[in-house]
């Protein structure tokens, strides 16, 4: 038996029916094996399911990875993978082709059961194979899937041809990675970091409000396990980001829930919050370790080993702590009493503005808070103060978040074309933070680890203080961008987008 | 690349199921294999139910490599491939010339295709004409099945003096007595007698005349596919092992 280069395809599909396929090949008969002994596999995918939205299925049987994409070439290699980051697989083929999956984010079983493999024929009226190919039989609790491999035969590429028009027939919905999915797993849950939220023009404020809060509240639920697990770093991050969107709501959409609420819903999230926040801090450490060992020459080295190894121990603690709070009842309760208060309205007490329409409580919001960011950025000059580039930090970090909430209010294409600018001035304002943030907590971790006398450990010091006159020196730098990147951001077709969305009244 | 030419000048005495049983033998071996049906009776390529080729008569043939190329059917066992039967021969030397040439157009079009094969199997017609004068050329080994018979013995004494008139090697002579029936006196006479005529031209491995094989019409299939353990089976895997290793394994 010889196959051509090309004469092989692999096939992603529902469960295959061996005598409908047959009675597409008019003058073939179709035979398929007996199956060999089912083994048990693992669909290994990260949190967010990455793998299935770029089409890929990663299977982990006996110690082997097997990588599978419709219609390429399945590759394999021995190794295990569950719990760990592709950039740590062993090397081979898969660890290969999974470059540019994301490094934060670990593998993760997302689902199991039991793959059998079986061989399929394609005989004509002498019983002559004319086609020959495998069929990977995989059956879950719940539903079943397969993957076909067809191969050419030397000779009869017409029959090859045939069969594999006979599977590109298939009723729609029965082949490729979703099919496959939707076969094996029907109704899995994907996890979404941003779902989509579906907003009225005219849907009161407090409403909007309502929605958003509640989505995010179950995004943020849907994190904890893999905090608690501690698989990795981004369930807590996602965690976060989803709680600080909820306090952007609360204290963004002024006059929505009554003054009182306001500030009992700001004092609820903040707590939180609050638990997480030295956990992430040492998250990004740790993962900067690299980045900060690069900063210093290696004769500071010795002291940013020790200063390491203490984030390490502190991180230890600050997981078991959160950990705890998160498996506990309390915690439970009050996240539970939150999904219930925000899933109708009639609970919530409402302020002034909770009966505006979405779309006029947006523009008014955001054209609010984009006239003080050009007002403030304006303001700027080499001599202005530090407190007054982060109050403009801060305050495109509103414009932001109040954009990404209205979104799906507005076109999409002129949100694109305003938010590119924005992010980039973002960005440049972000670091100068980091850098600035970063000095703070060193020094601050100096003088949490100095004795009485306020003296600190020689190898530490030195390292913290080259860490500082670095990362000083880079703050600077980026402050000096931010004249630049608001330049860019302040454009006049930029100015004409903002007005012509967000404030169409003539002045 | 090595070229086996099965052949006989006399018909009915096994030629095509040795053919057969060697070319699966060789691609269990882990060798790719082509076998050529060039007996216009096309028996080979009926074995394995390959349908012959219709479009194959023409003169020109083995000037057209792609038409040469297309015309291989795989058949249902790894490593073998088949070249039915209706060919035209005219220029057959020269295309089995082209086969061992790395650099021919031949060689680099089978290549391409896959099938860079490691062994040639010639399943030849049983005569004397221009094509098996050319194929005792080209060809490393010729296979020739004998019958321990009074006429079978005449027919392998034309064969050995047509080698010598054609001043061709010898050597290439790989004899073998096929249909053996042990019981018989004439066939243990016959086959006594011709190892002392020609000791160097015997192989020492016999294939006994067997109900399997005759049964191979009716399986369409190499004996060892579904006679694994017949005595008809060892005697081909015995066959294999004395051409490729000079040695006799079992039997």
């Amino acid at each position: 038996m010889m196959t051509e280069p090309s004469g092989d395809q692999f096939v992603l599909i529902k469960p295959i029916d061996a005598t409908k396929l047959a009675k597409a090949l008019a003058g073939f008969s179709v035979e398929i094996a007996p199956e060999v002994a089912a083994k048990p596999f693992v669909l290994l995918d990260c949190h967010d399911q990455s793998l299935r939205a770029s089409g890929r299925v990663l299977i982990e049987t006996n110690g082997v990875l097997q990588l599978w994409q419709n219609k390429r070439k399945p590759l394999s290699q021995r190794g295990k993978g569950l719990g760990l980051f592709v950039q740590n697989l062993p090397h081979g083929p898969v660890q290969v082709a999974l470059k540019g999956f994301p490094e934060l984010r670990a593998l993760i079983q997302i689902g199991a059961g039991k793959i059998a493999v079986k061989s399929l024929v394609v005989l004509d009226e002498l019983q002559k194979t004319q086609v020959r190919g495998t069929i990977w039989f995989m059956t879950s609790s719940t539903g079943q899937a397969a993957i076909v491999r067809i191969q050419k035969l030397r000779g009869y590429e017409r029959a090859y041809q045939k069969v594999c028009d006979a599977i590109s027939d298939l009723p729609s919905g029965a082949l490729g990675t979703e099919a496959f999915f939707a076969g094996l797993f029907p109704g899995m849950f994907t996890y979404q970091a941003k779902p989509e939220i579906r907003l009225g023009q005219t849907e009161p404020s407090i409403e909007v409000a309502a929605d958003i809060i509640q989505t995010y509240l179950k995004v943020a639920r849907q994190n904890e396990d893999g905090v608690i697990a501690d698989i990795d770093t981004e369930f807590l991050h996602d965690y976060r980001v989803s709680l600080r969107k909820i306090r952007s709501v609360v204290s963004l959409f002024k006059g929505v829930f009554s003054q009182t609420q306001t500030a009992e819903l700001k004092r609820v999230f903040s707590e939180l919050m609050a638990p997480t926040g030295r956990m992430r801090d040492l998250d990004v450490y740790l993962l900067d370790k690299d980045m900060y060992f690069n900063l210093v020459p290696s004769k500071l080295h010795a002291g940013l080993h020790e200063m390491f190894d203490r984030f390490q121990k502190e991180r230890m603690q600050e997981m078991s702590r959160l950990s705890r709070r998160l498996r506990g009842d309390a915690y439970d309760t009050s996240m539970s009493e939150l999904i219930a208060l925000f899933s109708e309205t009639t609970r919530l007490e409402a302020g002034p503005n909770a009966d505006r329409g979405a779309s006029e409580y947006a523009c008014a919001l955001i054209w609010k808070r984009y006239r003080k960011v050009c007002r403030t950025a304006r303001s700027i000059t080499d001599d202005t103060p530090d407190e007054t580039v982060h109050d403009l930090r801060i305050d495109c970090k509103k414009l932001r978040y109040l954009m990404e909430f209205f979104g799906p209010l507005f076109d999409a294409k002129s949100f694109r074309t305003i938010i590119r600018p924005l992010k980039k001035l973002q960005d440049n304002l972000g670091l100068f933070n980091d850098y600035s943030v970063q000095q703070e907590a060193l020094l601050a971790f100096v003088s949490q680890q100095s004795n009485a006398q306020g003296r600190v450990d020689a190898q530490v010091g030195l390292a913290v203080g080259g860490l500082i006159a670095v990362l000083d020196q880079r703050q600077k730098a980026e402050r000096s961008r931010v004249i630049s990147s608001f330049q860019q951001f302040d454009r006049l077709e930029t100015r004409h987008l903002f007005r012509s969305l967000f404030h169409q009244k003539e002045e | 690349m090595k070229i086996i030419a099965c052949y006989s000048n006399k018909g009915g005495v096994g030629k095509t199921a040795t053919s057969v049983n060697l070319a699966y033998a060789y691609a269990q071996a882990g060798q790719q294999v082509l076998l050529c049906d060039l007996d216009p009776q096309g028996a080979a390529g009926f074995y394995f139910r390959v349908k012959p080729s219709k479009k194959l008569t023409d003169a020109r043939f083995f000037e057209d490599v792609q038409r040469f190329v297309k015309a291989i059917r795989a058949s249902d066992f790894e490593g073998l491939d088949v070249l039915p039967a209706n060919l035209s021969f005219r220029d057959f030397d020269v295309f089995l010339s082209r086969m061992r040439n790395k650099r021919s157009r031949l060689k680099k079009a089978l290549v391409a295709a896959g099938s860079d094969y490691d062994v040639i199997i010639l399943d030849c017609p049983p005569n004397f004409s221009t094509l098996s004068e050319n194929i005792f050329k080209v060809a490393d080994e010729i296979v020739v099945p004998v019958i321990p018979t009074t006429l079978s013995e005449r027919t392998f004494d034309q064969l050995v003096s047509f080698f010598d008139e054609h001043k061709l090697r010898k050597k290439k002579l790989r004899a073998f007595f096929s249909m053996v029936q042990k019981r018989k006196v004439l066939h243990q006479e016959t086959m006594k007698s011709m190892r002392k005529l020609y000791p160097k031209r015997f192989l020492q491995t016999t294939v006994p005349f067997a109900s399997d094989i005759e049964k191979m019409g009716q399986h369409r299939a190499p004996v060892s596919t579904y006679a694994g353990r017949s005595t008809a089976c060892a005697a081909y895997r015995t066959l294999f092992d004395e051409l490729e290793d000079g040695v006799v394994k079992t039997q």
